[in-house]
């Protein structure tokens, strides 16, 4: 018969704790893919425009510097494929980016009600934030393809390796984002602040214009790890070569280091932020 | 001999008064969690016992009632029962499937249908995708709602979401079964069923019933741990005796008073069969009270009369008695009315009663006042109903 013991020894063993968040991930593998059902489907069951909305910024953002470049109301540097597709696949990437970051606080936030009444496995909440990030990013690369396919740029090898930097820089945000999760649960400063750092980091990072040829932005976007991670992303899709495979590797190591931290800290202060929310 | 399933040992939880302060302990105890240090145990400031001390045991087949007042811990200890939150002191050992009747229809979505949502919930509460595939006949047929299975759950009346999530629940087969005042839901027959589906789970279950309702706890519990202020105050086999302790614990200060300040109660006595004069009595069933009043009185009001109100703890008006009845008026007496009245045979059944006194000229019906909880007594029953009144029979 299966024990639980629920005792307040705070004394643990990481790899106990990191086996746990595992079994728990397994277990929950249908409670996370019916909550995201349950989710995608009220969110576009109550739409008129259903997915439009999943690349609407998208198409605001690029459009606003579509336009402000070509009235020449802002001078940039020339890029080296066509301007339209080099901002719809940076704004893409962005705001997938910054959606890694909110999704765990969203997850959490919105299934309080379950979270206060009921004992199931919480890694379901990140697994149903992880579902939701493909299903949005899916759609949202949809767009990206209908301009890869108008403007059809020179294919490459490069391209086999979108998915797995892809990946990594997921990774990486995703863990941030269940790594903020306990603070941003209990102080709604951090939900606040996340869209608005990541407006002013993807002005300091080459998302809607390339890095200029020098002046004060140029150094900081050359100190910046996000420009050669968006910066080669988008050319793996463009049929430019990879150049900086020593910051894929450190962002992906990061990115695997924080994850684990993320699950320990996660499991750990789940009863503990639970405690402190309303149902 | 059953096996212990349930295991309480000396637990305690502390909480903040002051939600700024709370998170921030909330921010300590996350950082502390994870670097493995073990606080002091000791209330910080601002925080105070909302359980303490707590112990007790359950085997299979038991019932522990788990009573108390709002705020006496009960919630609190349910959860950390339930593992949403952990104890800060303490041990407590879970032996088996927990299932949990503490809030139904978890999880549900408003827009989705009733069927999409009988998959949400039953993935709340722990069913696996084969399980629910299997069941889902058996719970739209619990529910009796075939007919609408496929309408979105917003447009359902709050009867019928209760149900279908009472259905899912339904199909738990837990070890161990925590409950917490969900009986009390849907129509009358609907009730029936769950109470019954709740009996057949308890005879193979150790249960933990948490309610307001003496009835039900008198009629299904076989343990009682009454809780005040986080400790256990009570705990025993002998019901009767632990919901005597909680009816009288009620402490009613919020009487309400209306009238013009031309009569005012100075006093008041319930002097039971056995003689005890007290605001606060316990008579057995059947049994004479006596309600002694001390009235201040304006010089204007020449004659008065009276009537008395008997209340349950639902607010409900359940008896009255009435000057009238013998035709006694109360005449002013230097601003002082004198008023002793016998109530016979009071066949209610156990429960606490509250009573409420009005007061009116006898010759002009004006009210000069209306007093709620001027006193409160205990009906100690021979045995526990379900109506209000347990009447007086000769069976032969």
């Amino acid at each position: 018969m299966e024990t639980r013991i629920y005792e307040s020894s705070k004394k643990y063993s990481l790899i106990r704790i990191i086996g746990a968040s595992f079994n728990g991930f397994k277990n929950s593998r249908f409670l996370a893919r019916q909550l995201a059902t349950r989710d995608l489907r009220a969110q576009y069951r109550q739409s008129f425009l259903g997915f439009f909305w999943a690349f609407a910024p998208i198409l605001i953002n690029a459009a606003v510097w579509i336009v402000l470049r070509g009235t020449g109301t802002v001078q940039l540097a020339e890029t080296p494929i066509s301007y339209p597709l080099y901002v719809v696949v940076g704004t893409t990437l962005w705001t997938i980016f910054t959606e890694c970051l909110s999704a765990p606080i969203l997850a959490v936030n919105g299934n309080k009600s379950i979270i206060t009444k009921i004992n199931f496995d919480k890694e379901a909440l990140i697994t149903l934030s992880i579902i939701k990030v493909s299903v949005n990013s899916l759609i949202k690369f949809s767009l990206v393809i209908a301009l890869l396919l108008y403007y059809s740029p020179a294919i490459s090898s490069s391209l086999l390796f979108f998915v797995p930097l892809f990946l990594l820089s997921v990774l990486f945000f995703l863990s941030i984002g269940v790594l903020l999760t306990p603070i941003g649960v209990l102080y709604q400063d951090i939900g606040r602040a996340i869209p608005m750092t990541m407006q002013v980091l993807m002005y300091v990072t080459p998302v809607v214009y390339m890095m200029p040829e020098s002046g004060w932005m140029r150094t900081i976007m050359t100190y910046n790890p996000l420009t050669y991670i968006v910066t080669d992303i988008r050319n793996t899709l463009t049929g430019l070569p990879v150049e900086h495979w020593s910051v894929h590797i450190g962002i992906g190591v990061t990115g695997l280091l924080l994850a684990l931290l993320a699950l320990v800290v996660y499991r750990i202060s789940v009863p503990i932020i639970t405690e402190r929310m309303s149902s | 001999m059953e096996t212990t399933l349930i295991k309480v040992n000396q637990v305690s939880k502390k909480f903040s008064k002051d939600l700024k302060r709370s998170l921030y302990y909330g921010l300590v105890d996350v950082f502390s969690g994870v670097i493995g240090r073990n606080g002091s145990g000791a209330l910080r400031k601002d925080e105070f016992w909302a359980v303490r001390d707590v112990s007790f045991e359950v085997k299979r087949g038991e019932c522990l009632g788990l009573i108390g007042h709002n705020g006496a811990g009960k919630s609190t200890l349910l959860k950390m029962l339930n593992g949403l939150i952990v104890p800060d002191e303490g041990r407590i050992e879970m032996h088996g499937k927990i299932g949990a009747l503490i809030e139904l229809g978890a999880g549900f979505n408003p827009i989705l249908t009733g069927r999409e949502n009988i998959y949400n919930n039953a993935a709340v509460i722990g069913f696996s995708k084969k399980e629910v595939d299997a069941k889902l006949d058996s719970i739209i047929e619990f529910a009796e709602l075939r007919e609408f299975i496929d309408m979105p759950v917003q447009n359902y009346s709050s009867g019928m979401k209760v149900r279908l999530g009472f259905a899912v629940a339904a199909q738990m087969e837990p070890d161990i079964l925590i409950i917490d005042e969900v009986l009390a839901v849907g129509d009358l027959g609907f009730r029936v069923k769950c109470i019954n589906r709740i009996n057949e789970l308890m005879k193979k279950t150790a249960v933990i019933f948490v309610s307001h309702a003496m009835t039900q706890v008198s009629a299904i519990c076989n343990r009682i741990i009454l809780m005040d202020k986080g400790s256990v105050q009570f705990n025993g086999t002998d019901i009767g005796k632990g919901i005597e302790h909680y009816l009288l614990k009620f402490d009613h200060s919020d009487n309400q008073i209306i009238g013009n300040g031309s009569v005012v109660l100075k006093d008041v006595q319930l002097i039971s069969a056995g003689g005890a004069a007290t605001n606060a009595a316990v008579i057995d069933w059947g049994e004479q009270l006596t309600v002694k009043l001390a009235l201040q009185v304006d010089s204007k009001i020449k004659h008065v009369k009276l009537r008395l109100g008997v209340f349950n703890t639902e607010y409900r008006l359940l008896a009255e008695v009435d000057s009238e009845q013998t035709g006694k008026t109360y005449s002013n007496n230097h601003g002082v009315i004198a008023v002793s009245v016998d109530i016979g045979s009071l066949n209610l059944r156990q429960g606490r009663y509250a009573i409420h006194l009005h007061v009116i000229d006898a010759d002009t019906k004006e009210k000069y006042l209306r007093q709620t909880d001027v006193a409160h007594f205990v009906v100690n029953a021979p045995l526990s109903v379900g109506a209000d009144f347990l009447l007086p029979s000769n069976w032969r």
